[in-house]
Formats: structure tokens, C-alpha cells, sequence
């Protein structure tokens, strides 16, 4: 019901506000949610539709720039090398992520100790350790303990994913090479879990996840919050945290799906409206007592985006490996050889590789990484080359913080209620460069180890802004962060933050279980230190 | 030269289909893909998809406005050398809109089933079937597991 206080409201269903919202609840806080999506039925996921492909480059596309439901706001992404990517729904990007889990590793909150570039994190490995464990559990993850590039960790309550012949082929390439790989963790059932179905291969788990075999939020934490009593009111777009005499947040103002205004309290407000979404909101609630955007006496919001920049090489091979399209799109293996800075290198910090295998007859013919098959004489050879032949080591780079990449508020763009729309501004560095390169030297080597006959390198991915990060940075010191260690905001003590904005450092790995494990160390603060937040 | 709100003439969809089978040209027992129906499919797409409708009217417009290809007596006068020198210098000029225009039709070509059945792909929605999913196999990793750890300790 519209008006009536809650405890905690929080902006966004997604990886994080999830995760928030079930452990608050746990905890015996009231609990609601405003999402400006809506719920998805998997029944209805692109894959159960002849025309899948069509609608993964159209309706189901991860730039909301060209899926344009209504549930999106533009991007203004003309000043950045790198389109930012998301999902506007319950469960937000978790719906069509695909659920590659890895961990960041205990060097990277201590980028500034070890390497002397950017900052230490306030918060460890160690910290969050427990808290990736319940999130693998949570979201149901599947891989193999003994990985020797990173910690100990507990056992995955799923055997891996199988890396299919072209996975297996990738594997023998680096082993030949003597270099590290290892299954991929995967938020991807691979055997039934919790009520879900196991996978059934189908192959492109960008596009929702029929089965519910893959770890999203709606199918994982929000059932369980629901039934603890949240409420997910969807339709709601947010655009201002609201405050009182005293500068302390009251709740939000949105609008519904009808364009009709709502004023909603709460004791406390958790943003966990992505890299992009979050720093927006903040810069639109402007008060007396926030001159510059809520929470931004530092003038950070917004500042400090990192991507993680994308480098592509794709392989083509002449043997005749058969279904390499079957199978979890980029759930196979991962490569930290040269995950670590090293003295002799040109650049500091490091990248990961992760194997994506081939895809669909659409999708070979647009080109996934690189450029679309020829036109004209010689299209059907060229397709033959590439169809079901192929495999791709992405290059996921550490991307270290500078202010000068930013989100804004645009001046003119707006969204279909006439709020202004983020502006990204965003140039790849000379040390990312220097570390792509590096990267795609290395990924031509692997590829032809593995037997490739050709490789073709994408130097850098515009389309590959997944993840989201630094826009609201976390720290000890209020005048270099936005918000403290336990995500609450320097400047407003019940206001926190909990998605990927409060990073300070990228790492090399795709974020999600760390941003998992952040949202719950935070729900845990809240329910152990914050009782008055409790009516 | 298609209308002002984008509806295509019947010269635009003659002009249109002959250019698609240039794109995308016979192949064994499969016609080229402006002869094999998807025009209709295409327009249906654009229809839904604002990018691909505004770059196939621009397209078109530039087919229809350039000098050889008018002097020559219109596209379909052209032999298949001269039809594809005719999109290349589009393609060249409006990069952006005939990328645009490339992607749908590939999309529409290779979502029919008898596309699928000529290279060997399973055809229709790939749920609720999808394929079989075989166990983790172990064995695999008997080199890897040989390496010490080695990921970077850091202070608390």
C-alpha cells in the first residue's frame, strides 16, 4: 500500500538489493522494495520462442539504448569508449547476466599496499569470506575446490558445469602452454538445486533462463524475502531520496507505472540501483542539505566509474568438434595466469581470461565479438568457417579508478517521465591498453595451442559495459569516499548504498559475488548495529 | 524512395529484395534471401525495431539517389557486379545504417528452418528440449591440479 512506512526501502530487486532485502528480512525488519521493472516469466524467455536471436539483438538486448521498453532509461553514452549495460526488471541484470561467479582474490582490496596504484579497500577478503560462502549457497553455485590461484574456499554445493569438448580443447591449450586454468564457478545448476531445474544446455544464458536453472535474483533470494514478507511494488522509477529538517533521509519519491507521484517512507534508505542508476538518483536528490546530490559532500558521486574493459579473441578451428554451441555461453573456464602485477610488464595489475564458446546461426552471422560475416560472394563459405567452429578467450582487464570517468546528469535526455538521464563519460586508460595487448598476444598464443588455425582479435569490446563499478566509492576517509565500510553514507546515517557503486578497485573478475557478499555484510550491520532502524 | 513515415514503395520492396539476394546469394537448393520471402519478415521486424526501420529508409533513399544506379537505369538494370559495387559505395557512405540493415536480414535469414536444416542446426525454440547435459568429467584437470597455489597473499 502506497504511503505506508517501512523500515528499510530499497531502490532495485537486482543482485544486491535481493540479497539485502532477504537477510533484512531474516532479521525481522519490514521491508519494501521499488522496482522501476517488472516481474519476468521465464515461460516467456526469448529462448522459448523460435525467433530467439531476433529478440536477444531487439527487446532482450543488453543495452537499454537499443531495447527501449519502457521499463529503461536512455544512456547518454556518446562520450565513452564502453556502453554501459543493465537490466530493468525484478531481479535486475541477474536475468540475463550469465552468471560467471568468480571471486575477487585477497590482492585486490590491497591494490595500494601491494602496487602502489589506486586505494585499499576499508574492508578485506577475509571479511566477506563467510559471506561469499552463504551467497554461493543462496544463489546455488556449481564448480570445484582446489583452484591454485586462489584461497581455499568451502566445498560448491554443485559439481561444475562440463566444459564440453571445445571447453576441453581450450584446457589441453593451456596445459600445453603450462599455464593456470580451471572450471568456471557458475550460479547455474548443474544438477536440481532448491527446487530448480538442472541446466539443459541450451546455450545462450544472456537471454533468461527458462529452467530457472540459472541464479537470479527473482528465482533465488526473492521468493524466500517475499515470504518473509517483503513487498516488491514494480513499476516504481524512483527519482529522489527524499529528507528532512535535519538533512536525514525520509524515504523516496516515484512514479508508478501510470506516470501518477508517490511519496514513500522509511527508516532507512538502501540504493541498489547499479553503477549508473545509483549515482544518477543521488545527483537528482538535491536539498538544502545536499546542494550537490545526496550524500556527495565529498563530490564523488558519480565519479571513479570503472568498467571492466574488454579485449576478444576469437579462434577458429578446423576440426570437427561437434554442438559447440551447446552449453552455458560463457560458463566454462577461466585463466588467471596473469592476474597478478609483475615487475618486468609495462603495466601494473592484471587481466583473466574467460572462455566463451560459439553461438547460434544469428549470432555467427552478426558477428559476436567481431565483425559480421561478409555479404555477397563468399558468405556461405566464410559462415561454413565460422559456424559452430569457433571459441573466444575473453580478456577481462583490472580497470583502476580516476576521476575523470564519470557519470553525470545529462542536460537534455531525459526518460519517459521527463527525469533527467545519466551521461557516461569514460576513456580506456594507457594502462588498460598496455594490459589488453598484453592480453590478446597471449590469448593468439593459448588459441593456437589449443589448435586454432586462425585467431581475430577485437581489441576492445564497446558493447561490454556489464559491470557497473566506483560510482560511489567506499572508504574510511569522508573526504575521499562516499560511503564508510559497512556501505553507510558518510553524510546520512540511514542512507546506505550496497551495489557495485561502492567499490574502490575493479579487480579482474566479473563483480556480482562480491557485490553479493557486500549486500549481505551490510544487511548484517544493519540488523547487529542499527536496531533503532527497527520500528 | 520510401515515404516520409517509412512505408516502402513497391519499387522500394522489388529494389529491396534484389539487393537482399546480393547480401546474402543462392545456395544449393536455397534461393537468395530477398527470393525466399523475408522482406515481410523484415518489415515486420523494422516495424518493432525503430533503428532497423529508419536505416532501411535511408538505405533505400540512397540506392535510390545514386547517380550510377539512376543513369544505369535503376538497380534491378544492373548486373550482379555492378549491383554489389552499388551497396558497397552505400555501405561505404552510411556505414552505420547499412550495418543496421545487414543485421536484420541476417537475423531473418537465419531464424528459418530451412536455413537450419541446410547447416545442420536444430530448428525452432531451443526450450523446453534443450540438450543433454553430461557430468563434469575430472580427469581433466590432472595437469592443473599439479601447481602449487600461487594466488598473491595480502596484509589485513
Amino acid at each position: 500500500m502506497p504511503g505506508s512506512s517501512v523500515d528499510i526501502l530499497i531502490i532495485g530487486t537486482g543482485a544486491s538489493g535481493a540479497a539485502a532485502a532477504w537477510r533484512l528480512s531474516e532479521a525481522g525488519f519490514k521491508v519494501l522494495c521499488l522496482e522501476q521493472g517488472d516481474w519476468q516469466q521465464t515461460d516467456q524467455y526469448p529462448t522459448a520462442h523460435a525467433n530467439w536471436e531476433f529478440q536477444g539483438a531487439t527487446n532482450f538486448a543488453f543495452d537499454p539504448n537499443i531495447r527501449g521498453l519502457p521499463e529503461d532509461y536512455p544512456v547518454n553514452d556518446s562520450g565513452s569508449d564502453i556502453s554501459p549495460l543493465m537490466f530493468n526488471a525484478v531481479g535486475g541484470s541477474t536475468v540475463h547476466w550469465t552468471a560467471h561467479t568468480p571471486r575477487f582474490h585477497p590482492s585486490d582490496f590491497r591494490v595500494r599496499s601491494l602496487d602502489g596504484v589506486a586505494d585499499d579497500w576499508p574492508i578485506s577478503y577475509w571479511d566477506l569470506e563467510n559471506y561469499f560462502d552463504l551467497n554461493d549457497e543462496w544463489m546455488g553455485c556449481s564448480g570445484i575446490s582446489g583452484d591454485p590461484a586462489n584461497p581455499p574456499r568451502s566445498q560448491r554445493p554443485m559439481p561444475p558445469l562440463p566444459l564440453g569438448p571445445d571447453g576441453e580443447r581450450i584446457a589441453r591449450g593451456f596445459d600445453k602452454l603450462g599455464w593456470h586454468w580451471w572450471p568456471s564457478d557458475s550460479y547455474i545448476n548443474s544438477e536440481p538445486y532448491r527446487g530448480r531445474n538442472a541446466c539443459n544446455n541450451c546455450g545462450p544464458n544472456g537471454l533468461g533462463c527458462y529452467q530457472k536453472a540459472k541464479g537470479s535474483t527473482d528465482v533465488t533470494y526473492l521468493p524466500e524475502a517475499v515470504k518473509n514478507g517483503v513487498e516488491i511494488r514494480t513499476g516504481a522509477r524512483v527519482y529522489e531520496i527524499t529528507v528532512d529538517q535535519d538533512g536525514r533521509a525520509t524515504g523516496a519519491m516515484y512514479y508508478d507505472s501510470d506516470g501518477i507521484e508517490h511519496h514513500q517512507t522509511a527508516r532507512a534508505v538502501i540504493i541498489a540501483a547499479n553503477g549508473v542508476g545509483t549515482p544518477r538518483l543521488m545527483l537528482l536528490s538535491k536539498s538544502k542539505h545536499h546542494p550537490d546530490g545526496i550524500a556527495n559532500s565529498s563530490g564523488l558521486v558519480g565519479k571513479n566509474l570503472m568498467f571492466h574493459p574488454y579485449a576478444m579473441v576469437t579462434g577458429f578451428f578446423d576440426d570437427e568438434e561437434p554442438n559447440t554451441y551447446q552449453g552455458a555461453l560463457g560458463n566454462v573456464l577461466m585463466s588467471q595466469e596473469f592476474y597478478e602485477t609483475r615487475k618486468r610488464r609495462d603495466f601494473v595489475r592484471g587481466y583473466s581470461y574467460q572462455m566463451n564458446r560459439s553461438s547460434g546461426p544469428a549470432k555467427t552471422a552478426t558477428g559476436l565479438t567481431i565483425e559480421p560475416v561478409r555479404w555477397g560472394e563468399g558468405h556461405h563459405e566464410e559462415f561454413a568457417e565460422r559456424f559452430g567452429k569457433s571459441a573466444l578467450l575473453a580478456i577481462i582487464s583490472e580497470d583502476l579508478p580516476e576521476e575523470s570517468n564519470r557519470v553525470e546528469l545529462d542536460p537534455k535526455l531525459v526518460d519517459s517521465n521527463g527525469i533527467p538521464a545519466p551521461k557516461v563519460i569514460y576513456k580506456v586508460s594507457r594502462n588498460t591498453r598496455k594490459l589488453l595487448d598484453h592480453g590478446i598476444r597471449n590469448a593468439e598464443k593459448a588459441l593456437e595451442a589449443a589448435g586454432a588455425h586462425r585467431t581475430v582479435a577485437n581489441p576492445l569490446l564497446r558493447g561490454g559495459g556489464w559491470h557497473l563499478m566506483g560510482t560511489a566509492r567506499m572508504g574510511d576517509d569522508p573526504e575521499r569516499s562516499v560511503v564508510d565500510r559497512h556501505c553507510q553514507s558518510h553524510d546520512v546515517d540511514n542512507l546506505f548504498v550496497i551495489d557495485g557503486s561502492v567499490f574502490v578497485t575493479s579487480a579482474a573478475v566479473n563483480p556480482t559475488p562480491t557485490i553479493q557478499a557486500i549486500a549481505l555484510w551490510t544487511a548484517d550491520y544493519i540488523a547487529r548495529e542499527r536496531t533503532d532502524l527497527k520500528n | 524512395m520510401p515515404t516520409k513515415e517509412g512505408t516502402l514503395t513497391n519499387s522500394d520492396k522489388r529494389n529491396m529484395r534484389a539487393v537482399m539476394d546480393r547480401l546474402i546469394p543462392p545456395v544449393d537448393d536455397l534461393p537468395g534471401a530477398g527470393s525466399m520471402g523475408l522482406l515481410e519478415e523484415i518489415e515486420r521486424m523494422a516495424e518493432t525495431h525503430d533503428r532497423y526501420r529508419q536505416s532501411m529508409v535511408r538505405f533505400l533513399d540512397a540506392l535510390t539517389l545514386d547517380m550510377s544506379v539512376e543513369v544505369s537505369g535503376g538497380f534491378l538494370a544492373l548486373d550482379s557486379d555492378q549491383q554489389d559495387e552499388a551497396i558497397s559505395e552505400i555501405e561505404n557512405s552510411i556505414s552505420g545504417d547499412f550495418a543496421n540493415v545487414l543485421e536484420v536480414v541476417y537475423l531473418a535469414y537465419y531464424s528459418r528452418p530451412e536455413v537450419h536444416r541446410r547447416i545442420g542446426w536444430r530448428t525452432g525454440p531451443l526450450q523446453p528440449q534443450g540438450f543433454t547435459l553430461p557430468p563434469f568429467d575430472d580427469a581433466i584437470l590432472e595437469n592443473v591440479r599439479k601447481r602449487d597455489p600461487f594466488w598473491r597473499r595480502a596484509p589485513d
